[in-house]
């Protein structure tokens, strides 16, 4: 296209009227000139009009030609499409109104799962090159990742044939003034391979980690500066004690980096600090404990893949001197580039929350599908006659669509204030009702509008107009021209027959909306009544950093609102008990977890002893090798013979041979959503050892006792409580994400049903608008009220009934396939099918009230007067 | 009688419509029809329809110029000049067209 050409195309776009007035007035000079020419020549006036016009053939069709030089046809119809359509909306703002709003809730809604999703897992981590983070590990044959030692961690950094730079990183967590803060134990090198520099101070260098213990400095980030110290500008210099060791602060990270984790860290601290700030074996030191998790930045021209391969046969040859049930199996190259890695589990876990939201998008689509068909129905004298005309379909189709893209304009611009509304509304509601010690460990991710969300708003925006304009667009414009030619522009369509399948499938859709958020408040309600095996009230539990753990098992057990202290490896309820292979000397073997416990344990927490004994005082603190088993792990090990008295062979961890003296009763241990645990030993300890959490049994009110305790164990022996909750928080942590989901699961229940019903509504009010007729001669036949209302009420009902048992079968199929994950949930919960059921059938019913009561208004005479 | 009217070889007009500006007067589209029309002593017919897409095709192209003008009788009109490229357009193309008349000439006596 040369300069000229686009210049003109652009002038015959923008000054329309001008060029089409200079087109107009070239002809007509023409002409004039034309039949001058001619009546020179003699002819009268009207002689010498007609043979110019003669000459000079079809004006129209010329002047077309001339447009067509202009090659903006496809622009000037859209554009006359556009003021059409315009023109049209003027005429009825409710319509436009009413359309944009229903589609705003869905795709808002949606626009709000986006921006979460967006914010985690699409937008890239605030560093340099972040797409080419990864972060590497190896898999063992259960499909666990391997953590480094410092030994492995150095020669990784050495030989490894697939990075350019790596970094090692451990987290740590701690409380500073009883407020949890989440820190970074991070390799020198850390801050200058992601290319993150300091707001304030500086960040670590390479010198900062050169000998282990000596830099005791670390770097907050800037949110934690903001929020925990208050944007203090003598931050720098200042103090912090971390579990019992001062450490100085030399920098705050720039704003927005928030570390590689997908919960942003409040600090980052020398890796070489790690024997000063961490319990156990010495990082650097003969044991070689496997705690680091490392990260790097992949060679440039390295695809994933290849990488991959490479790292294999490196993991294999470093390890080649290790048992063979120790060696990797697989790698595990996990981008770093945003704060969840996008991959297939992450799918998964996602997909019902995006298909129950995506569902409610259709529903609000089908909705203003419907409304388009009412009023091109209505508009069909209109479409008939432009056809018969010889207007082309296809431009037809296209100038309705034009409508449909016009109207999903207003709707986007409201749907994004609904999902800023929706956003904010669920933080709010979140932070209100999340159980008070899980608030603290709340860090809210920013949540920008960035073009990742205007380009799925414009995506969502666009695909429903489509949805919802085509299907009415090739329906409407379905008239047979001979019809239409005949005058009968409303009897080839038989629009009815779209329009209940629509409603059909929205019953179908809400039915099974409403049947899956039923079984989900079930199986909540399931979850909260659900007997754990043990009495939570009024104990507390916390985890304690070595070095004060005498003075704080000192402290409790002289402390005058303490009852009793016990130990535990697990806090039960915290989400994670560790599991070994037990094999009994019958031949039968399990996979069972397992809890070191003292002897007060069981009675603090109600634990009933089935048979056989406690641990004893003697047995607790000598660590003698007998145990306890829960009543399921003994069915399952001894389904003949009593356990007691027994021998069991445990390998893994733990490994050797387990005498068992007891048998306790069933409890959840892990999480409540897992159930009581399928198998657990309890084995002997006492809490001055080593790695257990204490756990105390009050005397007063529990929430001031744990302010009480933790204000008096920090005064006594500072940092040395790393955190300190009360079973029962623990209890609400685990219940609350179904909590939450079930209450998701009203909103999207209840928009749905929302949605349907007013679905229903126009599909009937719109049938008795065309039934007018015969519903009066039937009322003039003798037709009760009674009857006629029935009429509608039943027409309800029938689109009800198919929508319902369509629904039926699949919510069935979706339930079997949850449930094979969800312990608490019923497939065939009689109550809920039963209450969905009722609910949709009565929201049909009442959805068909009103058209049903204009039905039996409507008068016979006037009727039929009508034509 | 009025000789027999030949109608235009598809693309010649373009060329005409070129030659007609070369003599670097601009002129309207009844005057440049006028001028073909009588140069070519009436043998050649110019589609009066057509002439106006080419002239609004060849403006496109760049290879004239239209601007608002009073014609000899005092009326508004749209007159077209030739431009620089539009020089060089109809050298290449008279250039053809002598290269197509010849040769077809050439087919004409010889084969």
């Amino acid at each position: 296209m040369s300069w000229s050409d686009f210049r003109l195309r652009i002038r015959a776009l923008v000054f329309r009227a001008r060029v089409e007035k200079e087109l107009e007035d070239e002809v007509e000079f023409h002409l004039a000139m034309a039949r001058r020419k001619h009546a020179a020549a003699g002819r009268s006036q009207e002689e010498a009009a007609r043979m110019a016009r003669l000459d000079f053939g079809r004006i129209g069709a010329v002047k077309e030609d001339c447009r067509g030089v202009r090659g903006n046809q496809v622009f000037e119809t859209a554009l006359q499409d556009v003021r059409y359509a315009l023109r049209s909306f003027r005429r009825n703002p409710g319509f436009v109104f009413t359309v944009a709003g229903a589609i705003a809730l869905g795709l808002g809604l949606n626009t709000a799962l986006f921006t979460v999703f967006n914010a985690y897992v699409l937008r890239p981590i605030s560093v340099r090159d972040p797409y080419s983070l990864y972060g590497f590990t190896w898999t063992n044959r259960e499909g666990r990742g391997h953590a480094f030692s410092w030994a492995e961690y150095q020669q990784f950094e050495k030989t490894n044939p697939a990075f350019s730079e790596v970094a090692a990183v451990q987290y740590l967590y701690t409380r500073v003034d009883g407020r949890p803060l989440q820190g970074q134990l991070v390799t020198g090198n850390y801050f200058q391979m992601l290319g993150v520099g300091a707001a304030v101070g500086r960040t670590l260098m390479p010198e900062d980690t050169a000998e282990p213990g000596r830099d005791p400095v670390l770097v907050l980030s800037y949110q934690t500066w903001q929020t925990v110290f208050a944007g203090r500008p003598d931050i720098i210099g200042t103090k912090i004690t971390i579990r019992g060791c001062p450490m100085q602060v030399i920098g705050v990270a720039r704003q927005g980096f928030q570390d590689l984790s997908e919960v942003p860290r409040d600090f980052w601290a020398p890796l070489t600090m790690a024997g000063r700030l961490q319990d156990g074996p010495d990082l650097f030191g003969a044991a070689h404990p496997e705690r680091l998790n490392v990260v790097g930045r992949i060679k440039p021209g390295q695809s994933a893949s290849s990488a991959k391969a490479a790292l294999f046969a490196w993991s294999r040859q470093i390890t080649s001197q290790l048992a063979e049930d120790r060696k990797p199996v697989g790698i595990l190259l996990l981008s770093k580039a945003t704060a969840i890695p996008l991959t297939p589990e992450l799918m998964l876990v996602f997909s019902p929350l995006v298909a129950a939201f995506g569902l409610v998008l259709l529903l609000a689509c089908t909705n203003v599908a419907n409304m388009m068909l009412a009023r091109a129905m209505a508009r069909q004298r209109e479409i008939g006659i432009r056809l018969s005309l010889g207007a082309a379909r296809a431009r037809l189709i296209r100038q309705l669509l034009t409508e449909s893209i016009l109207l999903s304009i207003p709707a986007a611009i409201l749907g994004l204030a609904v999902s800023q509304i929706t956003t904010g509304g669920a933080l709010r509601v979140m932070f209100a009702t999340v159980p008070k010690d899980m608030l603290e460990l709340i860090h809210q991710v920013p949540l920008p509008l960035d073009w990742r969300v205007f380009g799925f708003m414009l995506l969502a925006s666009l695909a429903s107009a489509f949805l919802f304009g085509l299907a009415p667009a090739i329906q409407a414009t379905r008239a047979g021209v001979m019809l239409a030619a005949r005058g009968e522009f409303t009897l080839d369509i038989r629009p009815a027959r779209l329009r209940n399948g629509l409603v059909i499938a929205q019953i179908t859709v809400c039915t099974l909306l409403l049947l899956a958020c039923g079984v989900l408040v079930r199986t909540t309600m399931a979850m909260s009544t659900f007997d754990i095996g043990f009495r939570t009230r009024a104990v507390i539990a916390m985890n304690i950093v070595e070095k004060g753990r005498t003075r704080v098992v000192d402290a409790l057990a002289s402390d005058a609102g303490v009852d009793s202290v016990a130990a535990a490896s697990s806090i039960p309820l915290d989400g994670w008990v560790p599991g070994a292979n037990v094999s009994g000397q019958n031949g039968s073997a399990i996979s069972a977890a397992y809890n070191y416990v003292s002897p007060e344990y069981f009675g603090m927490l109600g634990i009933p002893i089935l048979r056989g004994r406690n641990f004893t005082p003697a047995e607790a603190a000598s660590g003698i090798p007998v145990g306890i088993l829960s009543a399921a792990a003994a069915a399952r090990l001894f389904p003949n013979t009593s356990s007691v008295g027994q021998v069991i062979h445990l390998s893994g961890k733990p490994a050797g041979d387990v005498r068992i003296i007891g048998v306790a009763g069933d409890v959840v241990t892990c999480c409540i959503a897992f159930g009581k645990d399928a198998a657990l030993l309890y084995l002997p300890t006492v809490p001055s050892a080593a790695q257990r959490a204490l756990l105390v049994r009050v005397r007063g009110e529990v929430e001031a006792e744990r302010a009480r305790l933790d204000a008096r164990l920090r005064a006594l022996a500072p940092g040395a409580v790393d955190d300190i909750h009360s079973l029962d928080q623990y209890y609400a942590a685990g219940i609350y994400p179904f909590r939450a989901a079930s209450w998701i699961g009203f909103a999207v229940g209840g928009l749905a049903l929302l949605l349907t019903v007013s679905g229903i509504y126009g599909v009937l009010s719109y049938s008795v608008t065309q039934r007018t007729k015969e519903i009066g001669i039937r009322v003039a036949l003798g037709a009760t009220t009674g009857s006629v209302t029935g009429l509608v009420l039943k027409q309800s009902l029938r689109l009800a009934a198919v929508g319902i048992g369509l629904g039926l079968p699949l919510a069935l199929g979706l339930f079997r396939l949850l449930a094979a994950r969800i312990i608490f949930m019923r497939v065939f919960d009689l109550a809920v099918f039963t209450g969905g059921v009722l609910l949709v059938a009565s929201a049909a019913l009442a959805a068909g009230y009103i058209p049903s009561r204009r039905a039996a208004r409507i008068d016979p005479i006037q009727t039929l007067r009508y034509d | 009688m009025r000789p027999s009217r030949l109608d235009l070889l598809q693309g010649t007009l373009d060329l005409l419509i070129l030659r007609t500006l070369q003599s670097g007067d601009a002129q309207h589209g009844w005057a440049i029809s006028e001028r073909i029309q009588q140069i070519s002593q009436d043998v050649l017919q110019v589609n009066q329809g057509s002439l106006y897409p080419a002239l609004h095709r060849l403006e496109h192209q760049g290879w004239i110029k239209a601007e608002w003008g009073v014609s000899d009788l005092g009326r508004r009109a749209r007159f077209y000049r030739l431009t620089a490229a539009g020089r060089k357009q109809l050298l290449h193309e008279t250039d053809n067209w002598a290269r197509l008349a010849a040769a077809i000439g050439r087919v004409l006596e010889l084969a």
